[in-house]
């Protein structure tokens, strides 16, 4: 992993972790719960991308 | 309202997760000032163009849209939108050239293409004008915007919230450079999309889904005599003048933070920080697909379902209006309203971050550099950049005070500026610019703003106002004033140029040599004895971007409006035209040999 990259790709991950467990524990209706699935899963992929990103 | 304990966990930790972002440049920032405000010059473009478009996102930015689209509906839009025929021409025409240019600011940009005296006072001038009044009124703006949500939210007077998220957000601003900057703007500008899509998903739900917005909206289209889901204002009646000013003059005459004529300010500072030309291309091109694309869609959804659970907001003040957005929040189950306000905070940060890093860059590299202290050692340079930063966040934060609206700021920075975008564009492409046409502008400019606000029925404005009227146009006063500035403006440059000598032959020679713009240098091109001519594939691809980009806007609200065959036309424009772009970016030489 790029040094310069990896505390964004950090930051990242640390969004998506608690945006999962919250749509889990907090949403009430269906489309609730997919949208916080869904941003949950871009901010992991995007930490990946930039950790995987060519310096 | 009251945020729950888990809400205020997840606030807690976003600012934790920003502040050791930026903390964690610091150590890299401190190296030279190059390090400090360009980040080394080697941004890839996905972490410049991510970075502009944060910076663009403001606090007030959902606000302003959510205002305007329960004002006038979703064309209202066309006020910001029309920039992007500017944003796309300097993704074509002038990243490439920021770049090659290797100055620090775009305020040096004067000492590489003009020179003597008025070259001096100009450098000296843009420094100061740029680096403290008008940051000072972006500043005072954008943190007014963050007091009015705080207040609206939390529904006290917001100080303490305020001065606790901008101290944090100076505290590591400072320390860290445009690294951390640009790193925390990745994830500022994430959590701040987060944000705002979740909060557009649940703000639809309460109003009924998709099918009972399009309901309400055609009631109240019918009620009020205008299609508020249209994109485009309706031919059938008056077309208001400010959305013809926006569309045929803003875009290439006003110097608007973040959409100035052939790139400056936060931008420019990115392009210049770009690891070649072809990045600062591709940053700029990322930035204008994501400012006009990604971003407008769930603001316009969640003004459009206030305006169906609240449908008195169409009389309400334009500050009701506005706060409609953050009141939105209250629909939020607990933890996710969390995110919502943290994704706020975030639109904040990132905005006031760049905003005194560029400023700073100003004072220090074409102020304080050149003409207060000569030759010192980088570490110092790098010692009071963390001091003028700070100097310049406690100036603006002092200024929000001294504001009475959001929309005084902005229209003042605009007026101000009004007619000063075709010098700076012309001024890469046509030799005959100098440093006195610049000056005119900048002095015509204020100078007729200041007339305007003191004498605003003064017979001028009357006559313009009539003509206007009697060709068929929604006259406002806005749109006079915007019109009689450029005009003025326009002649008085044009006239203090030709009236003028051209600048030193030499010092217009070395900068052909170097930037190697195609266009007008006629007599600088024969002694240099080789001419740089346009190349006809940036004509081709601005329109294919701009094809690009309007095709998916539109596409996008198909979409979401279900209207199928519309969305797969416009999606389908959309990705040919992006094809096509990307075939024709390949072709172009960006170094221009």
């Amino acid at each position: 992993m790029r040094k310069d990259y990896l505390p964004m790709a950090l930051g990242f991950w640390g969004i998506a972790l608690p945006l999962a467990v919250f749509g889990l524990v907090f949403c009430r209706t269906a489309a609730e719960r997919l949208t916080a699935f869904l941003a949950a899963a871009v901010f992991a992929l995007v930490g990946v991308l930039i950790s995987r990103a060519k310096r | 309202m009251r945020l729950a304990p888990a809400d205020w966990l997840f606030i807690v930790w976003y600012f934790l997760l920003s502040i050791g972002l930026g903390l964690y440049y610091s150590k890299k920032a401190g190296r030279s000032t190059s390090e400090y405000f360009l980040g080394g010059r080697s941004l890839p473009w996905w972490l410049l163009g991510t970075s502009m478009v944060a910076t663009s996102f403001s606090s007030d930015t959902p606000l302003a849209v959510t205002g305007i689209v329960i004002k006038d509906g979703v064309s209202g839009n066309w006020l910001w939108w029309n920039f992007m025929l500017g944003g796309t021409l300097t993704v074509l025409f002038f990243a490439h050239l920021w770049r090659r240019a290797g100055v620090m600011t775009e305020v040096e940009f004067i000492d590489l293409r003009y020179s003597g005296r008025p070259a001096r006072f100009l450098r000296c001038f843009k420094a100061l004008y740029l680096g403290l009044p008008i940051s000072c009124i972006t500043f005072g703006w954008v943190t007014l915007a963050m007091v009015r949500i705080i207040q609206a939210i939390f529904d006290t007077n917001g100080v303490t919230a305020m001065a606790v998220c901008l101290g944090l957000t100076i505290f590591y601003t400072t320390l860290s450079g445009l690294w951390g900057v640009v790193a925390t703007d990745m994830l500022l500008f994430g959590v701040a999309m987060a944000g705002s899509v979740i909060l557009s998903v649940v703000s639809v739900e309460k109003a009924g889904g998709i099918g009972g917005i399009v309901a309400a909206m055609r009631g109240l289209s019918a009620q009020a005599g205008k299609d508020y889901l249209s994109v485009f204002p309706s031919l059938g009646r008056a077309l208001p003048l400010a959305f013809v000013v926006a569309l045929f003059v803003q875009w290439w005459a006003v110097y608007y933070p973040g959409a100035e004529p052939g790139g400056g300010g936060w931008s420019a500072q990115r392009m210049l920080a770009a690891r070649d030309p072809r990045h600062a291309v591709l940053g700029t091109l990322w930035f204008n697909i994501a400012h006009y694309v990604v971003r407008p869609w769930p603001w316009i959804l969640t003004a459009l379902a206030a305006l169906v659970l609240a449908p008195g907001l169409v009389h309400a003040p334009p500050g009701a209006m506005e706060a409609a957005y953050p009141k939105m929040i209250a629909h939020l189950p607990r933890g996710i309203a969390g995110i919502v306000v943290a994704s706020l905070f975030a639109a904040f940060m990132s905005t006031i971050e760049s905003i005194v890093n560029l400023s700073g860059s100003f004072l220090l590299n074409d102020f304080y550099k050149p003409f207060i202290r000569k030759g010192a050692s980088e570490k110092h340079y790098v010692a009071v950049s963390r001091v003028v930063v700070l100097v310049v966040s406690i100036l603006g934060a002092g200024f929000s005070y001294l504001l009475g609206s959001v929309r005084m700021g902005w229209q003042l920075v605009m007026e101000l500026s009004a007619g000063i975008g075709l010098v700076l564009l012309l001024r890469w492409y046509w030799w005959r610019v100098s440093a006195w046409s610049e000056i005119a502008a900048l002095s015509a400019s204020a100078g007729c703003a200041v007339y305007l606000h003191e004498f605003p029925n003064s017979p001028l404005v009357g006559a313009l106002s009539s003509a206007l009227a009697r060709a068929g146009l929604g006259v406002d006063a806005w749109g006079v004033k915007i019109l009689l500035i450029v005009a003025v403006t326009t002649v008085a440059w044009l006239a203090v140029t030709f009236l003028t000598p051209p600048d030193d032959r030499d010092k217009l020679l070395a900068f052909y040599q170097k930037i190697r713009p195609g266009g007008f240098w006629g007599p600088v091109a024969r002694r240099n004895g080789r001419s740089y001519g346009l190349q006809a594939y940036p004509f081709l691809g601005w329109g294919l971007a701009l094809v690009t980009i309007l095709s998916l806007l539109l596409g996008a609200g198909k979409l979401i409006f279900m209207d199928w065959a519309g969305a797969a036309a416009c999606l389908a424009a959309g990705t040919a035209a992006a094809f096509l772009l990307w075939k024709t970016i390949a072709k172009i030489d960006w170094e221009g040999q």
